[in-house]
């Protein structure tokens, strides 16, 4: 049997039956078509066939007989750019891994109603998950979109692409000032890329781009300086979809030495380029060829001509959570035809990773306990994903299994079997100061209650992968994770490497969202094994199941709060006991169980606190970072203590928190002295006239504040070297993007400090081998650490610019010249016996307003947020609706059930909030005169804002029927599950 | 701008139960209620299904539901949702859908399996395939046949996809024909 069906206008016939998203992926090499869950859940897939919107991970080759199919790579050039355009301009991509799906959707949408309404949109794209985005910003952009595509908008400049459709020039229409594609401002978008072979970009003369009625000043700084509204970098190989996430890398990205020729289809070369390059002798084993002029974009990767081609690998993993492996026959799935091999944890160096505590086992040996259902018990390596999964079936695991330890009771049971050797108390913290049981013994009032929140999953829509092949004298992982330097660590460790490891390079891909879940090795050190053990190029992708069960998950918590005030409402003390519930292995459990406590005590102004942390080890799957970093659980229990003081005391909750609020010069709870930059009262105030004019019974208000950086007397530090080729500035600094847009404040930062345009300024493809260790994406730490890393470095630059009287014109003198900065700044230990000790080197506030409707519906959140100087407005706004709709999902929908330590829930009933769902997000920047003196003032934005909205949630359901609810999700809403 | 929400009918049976021994379809009334009257236990094997009278198309104003042969009626893009159909059908088989909604069940036999098979080739027999591959637990078997939750839904057609008796469609004719 053959199915014959038209892809993108190609008549393509296939004997094969299997899920379209297989064939468009595999065969035709249409990577935009993103493999989210491949089982109908997430919509990353979503293409459109016959003119509806579908996901291709359902529809099979068989089922597609006859009919006509479109991915983002056949939509007409004018269509991708005004995708591009509306999008960008709009701020709808961050992590962009659901985009090209979002993009198809839309498209369906528009083609049969050019004109929606924002209803019709949400619901169009309510099948398609966006974890990053909040959603708000996705609609806005399609809205635009179809403003342009109908011809509504307004033309204020002209672009030029020539347009095959029309044979003639395309308008582009946008607002005054709108901001604009960096890529086309610099000519860099290359059109050969992604279908229609003959179209080019032009390189825009900044001055006719700004038009003639109001010129936009492209060539200074003021268009992508700090503080501007930008359009972010990576816009474009997101929407249209050629941007390489690990898993877009395929067979066909390792190019024999011998073969040079095939760079050409891959990389969009010319003859005479590929001609040239050989020339300067620049087509060698472990070069990677980028995109044609796009630097930011791998094409390919040279190999040694006698590499064989790649391999997959993956993890059978443990039916039990606590079992005795007895016996691993391989045997059978060894001799299957196309398996290299099954590798157990005799074959590792050392058999352990782990992010800060190295408890973590690569693999569990015969004779070994395992710890969780997802441990790994062997690798199995194969010649194709097929093959894997049938050899996979056939390696049986005989396993003894014993009873689990369920919980943190069952943990700390004094007859409780060891998880690891230590015992289950993986981590213990206590935070004193004053006296709290004096305090709390002289409050006029008190409020007391036990905590429960739930583990929560990450549910970022691109599952983990990383590809790793032979490198020099070791190996190369080609990454999605959140420090590139940290998983460079981790698989040295594994590889006995740390001596030297330099052998490993980490490069990062895109990274299709974190959020936290991304700090631990998962698929990387498992593939750079096989990679090593076989001598071959190794892909190891975790499908969703697999990703779900295997990462670790914010932690469960349970907690005793009891905090006391004067008759005043002026807060007096706090006394609590923080449990969490690490699962199998520690992660950063440490690290979050101090920021828990250390956070617990919130933004006020007291000084009686005693705290204590416990984390302890279960068989849960794993729990580790997560944004917010412990804070969203210790929040959510102080805050919802704080509604009860304010009834009691008699004053409204929006008073007792301004009472007691921070502010400049005050001690902060934990003796730091509270800096020029704190602005919790301007929070406060900014959100008032929405709490004042709300009815009271319907309104709930919540405070937050959240480190930046990871402090606490670690070598924290930011770093980052610029490098000036062909007359343009390249930034490298190891720093993710996981979506969050730091990369494109980087360059603001350096757009900022030279006054030099964008056009001149780039992202180098960063690496640990050509960048410095900027640290982990976690801690809300990269727009201030690295930020003023690149500042400092940017500023040397532009020193040596006026020493030598350059211009952008000529900046092509400074060519090979490198300028690297270092940015670091001393914290205390937590317990330092200083009298104002300085923890962390900054710290964010926030207030969040939520407004119910009658029938308990969440209709608004104000959510006012103080992060120092705003970079760039539109991708803080989307930061902020991002993290304050994940806020409201852990208030109310999401969970993670479990049944004997097993993982319940698939990606589509976690309960992540779809568009359909999603209230009035109102962004609020709240930004002061004064700021910080370093990184342009800016203070990060990231992990705050997924802390104050299930309090502000919680307080709004308190205020309406006087129910304490002190679980999450929480009980009995409008949207509790019937 | 409030749009009003546009809901469209959809019958909940595809037809293919044979008529009983002894029953003509030429003899029966056109009317389906006094068909329902005539033959209280039915009159084909599955007593649950369609009964071709007619009423739905008698009752529609706009002339969207049209029925052949005593087969299923196929209900067109002129239905307005009014729901006057919903009332005229005595098998409660038709209910107002959202139309973006596009994977539907069509089968509303609540016998055990091995009955449901024997008694219609497009039955549902309880076979909880669709539960099983649903990403969203959005579709169950309720008194024996697949029930969709609308809230739940996400229309990915996984369950249409794999159910082995047709019994979850597409209405937009992607995922089955």
């Amino acid at each position: 049997m053959s199915y014959t069906f038209t892809v993108n206008g190609i008549i393509r016939t296939t004997d094969q039956d299997k899920p379209l998203l297989r064939y468009l992926r595999d065969d035709l090499l249409l990577y935009s078509v993103k493999d989210g869950c491949s089982e109908g859940a997430c919509g990353t897939c979503t293409i459109i066939v016959d003119g509806y919107a579908v996901k291709s991970c359902v529809l099979t080759t068989k089922r597609a007989e006859g009919r006509n199919i479109l991915t983002v790579e056949g939509l007409s050039v004018r269509e991708k750019e005004v995708f591009v355009f509306a999008f960008g301009s709009c701020g709808a991509v961050q992590c962009g891994f659901c985009i090209p799906g979002m993009v198809m959707a839309a498209k369906a949408l528009i083609d049969r109603n050019p004109d929606p309404t924002d209803e019709e949109i949400k619901e169009a794209i309510r099948g398609n998950v966006c974890r990053c985005t909040g959603y708000k910003k996705i609609i806005q952009g399609i809205k635009r979109a179809a403003a342009i595509l109908r011809g509504d908008e307004d033309t204020k400049f002209v672009s030029q692409f020539a347009d095959e459709d029309t044979h003639g020039k395309i308008e582009y229409i946008s607002e005054y000032g709108t901001p604009y594609d960096p890529e086309v401002v610099s000519g860099i978008a290359n059109y050969r890329n992604y279908g229609h072979a003959s179209i080019y970009g032009t390189r825009y003369d900044p001055m006719e781009l700004s038009g003639s009625e109001n010129p936009v000043n492209y060539d200074r700084a003021s268009i992508y300086g700090v503080g501007q509204n930008v359009f972010r970098i990576d816009v474009r190989k997101k929407v249209l979809g050629y941007g390489k996430y690990p898993d877009d890398i395929g067979p066909e990205y390792f190019i024999p030495e011998d073969k040079p020729e095939l760079i050409m289809e891959q990389a969009g070369w010319t003859r005479e380029e590929l001609d040239d390059a050989l020339r300067r002798g620049e087509i060698k084993a472990g070069t990677t060829i980028h995109r044609r002029g796009e630097h930011g974009c791998n094409a390919c990767t040279i190999v040694e001509s006698d590499m064989p081609p790649m391999a997959y690998v993956s993890a059978v993993r443990s039916d039990y959570p606590r079992a005795i492996v007895k016996k691993i026959h391989k045997e059978k799935a060894e001799s299957l035809p196309g398996v290299l091999g099954v590798l157990t944890a005799a074959d590792v160096p050392c058999n352990k990773v782990g992010h800060i505590q190295q408890d973590w086992d690569v693999m569990i040996a015969e004779g070994d306990t395992t710890r969780m259902v997802g441990d790994a018990i062997c690798l199995v390596v194969a010649e194709s994903p097929y093959i894997l999964e049938q050899a996979k079936k056939a390696v049986k695991v005989e396993y003894e299994p014993l009873e689990p330890v369920r919980n943190i009771s069952e943990a700390r049971a004094e007859d409780a079997p060891p998880i690891h050797e230590n015992g289950n108390l993986c981590q213990q913290r206590h935070v004193v100061r004053g006296d709290a049981a004096k305090a709390l013994a002289e409050s006029a009032y008190t409020a007391t209650a036990e905590f429960r929140t739930p583990f929560t999953e990450h549910a970022f829509l691109e599952p983990e992968c990383a590809v790793s092949f032979p490198y020099g004298n070791g190996v190369k992982v080609l990454s999605t994770d959140q420090g590139a330097f940290d998983t460079r660590k981790e698989i040295c460790h594994m590889l006995g490497w740390l001596d030297t490891p330099e052998r490993v390079v980490v490069e990062n891909q895109l990274i299709g969202g974190g959020f936290g879940g991304k700090e631990d090795v998962t698929t990387q050190h498992i593939s750079a094994l096989a990679a090593l053990k076989f001598g071959r190029p190794v892909k190891a992708k975790f499908s969703r199941s697999e990703s779900l069960r295997v990462h670790p998950k914010r932690h469960a918590m349970e907690g005793t709060f009891t905090i006391g005030c004067d008759e005043n409402g002026i807060l007096q003390g706090l006394d609590c006991e923080i449990n969490f519930d690490t699962g199998a292995y520690a992660s950063l459990c440490g690290p979050v169980l101090e920021r828990a406590c250390t956070h617990s005590v919130g933004p006020y102004n007291y000084h009686n606190t005693d705290i204590r942390g416990y984390g302890y080890y279960t068989n849960n799957p794993p729990a580790g970072a997560f944004r917010g970093f412990g804070v969203c659980q210790s929040q959510f229990a102080l805050e919802s203590l704080l509604n009860v003081l304010a009834e009691k005391v008699g004053i409204s909750p929006w008073e007792i928190r301004y009472r007691n609020a921070i502010e400049p010069g005050l001690e902060l709870p934990n003796g730091q002295i509270a800096d020029v930059s704190t602005a919790l009262k301007e929070t406060l105030l900014a959100v008032k006239p929405y709490f004042d004019n709300n009815p009271k019974d319907r309104v709930g208000i919540a405070c937050a504040m959240k480190n930046a950086g990871v402090g606490v007397g670690l070598p924290d530090k930011g770093r980052a070297k610029l490098i000036v080729k062909d007359g343009i500035v390249y930034i490298y600094t190891a720093a993710s993007d996981i979506g969050q847009g730091c990369q494109t404040v980087f360059c603001q930062d350096v757009a900022q400090a030279t006054a030099l345009p964008i056009y001149k300024i780039r992202n180098g493809v960063a690496n640990t081998e050509n960048s410095p260790d900027s640290g982990t994406t976690s801690g809300s730490r990269q727009t201030l650490l690295t930020g003023e890393a690149v500042r400092g470095a940017a500023l040397l630059l532009r020193k040596a610019m006026d020493e030598s009287g350059i211009i952008e014109a000529n900046l092509d003198r400074l060519n090979g010249r490198e300028f690297t900065y270092e940015y670091f700044e001393p914290t205390d230990k937590l317990g330092s016996d200083k009298p104002n000790p300085r923890s962390h080197i900054a710290y964010g506030y926030a207030t969040n307003v939520a407004v119910l409707d009658e029938e308990g519906k969440v209709t608004d959140i104000y959510a006012a947020f103080d992060a120092g100087k705003v970079v760039n407005p539109l991708s803080m706004s989307g930061q902020i609706e991002g993290g304050v709709l994940m806020g409201m999902g852990y208030a109310l929908t999401e969970d993670w059930p479990l049944e004997d330590c097993v993982p319940k829930a698939k990606y589509g009933t976690l309960g992540l909030l779809r568009a359909t769902e999603t209230p009035e997000i109102h962004a609020i920047h709240v930004e002061k005169d004064w700021l910080l003196d370093v990184s342009y003032g800016a203070k990060g934005i990231g992990e705050i804002t997924t802390i104050p909205a299930a309090p502000a949630i919680a307080g709004a359901y308190y205020a309406k029927d006087g129910v304490l609810r002190t679980s999450l999700p929480l009980k009995d809403t409008y949207y509790s599950r019937k | 701008m409030a749009k009003r929400i546009r809901k469209i009918a959809k019958i909940r049976c595809r037809g293919g139960s044979q008529l009983k021994e002894g029953i003509d379809r030429a003899s029966l009334p056109e009317d389906c209620k006094a068909i329902k009257e005539l033959y209280p236990e039915g009159i084909s094997k599955c007593s649950y299904g369609c009964l071709g009278g007619g009423s739905c198309a008698a009752a529609c104003r706009l002339g969207a539901i049209s029925i052949e042969n005593g087969n299923v009626p196929v209900i067109s893009e002129k239905c307005a949702g009014c729901g006057l159909c919903v009332r005229a059908c005595p098998q409660n088989l038709i209910e107002l859908i959202l139309p973006q909604r596009n994977i539907q069940t069509a089968c509303s036999n609540m016998d055990a399996g091995k009955t449901a098979r024997e008694a219609c080739s497009n039955s549902c027999i309880a076979c909880r395939i669709c539960e099983k591959n649903c990403p969203a637990d959005a579709v169950h078997v309720v008194d024996n046949r697949a029930v969709i939750d609308p809230q739940k839904c996400i229309c990915c057609g996984m369950c249409a996809v794999k159910c082995p008796r047709g019994v979850i469609r597409d209405l937009y004719g992607i995922m089955t024909d």
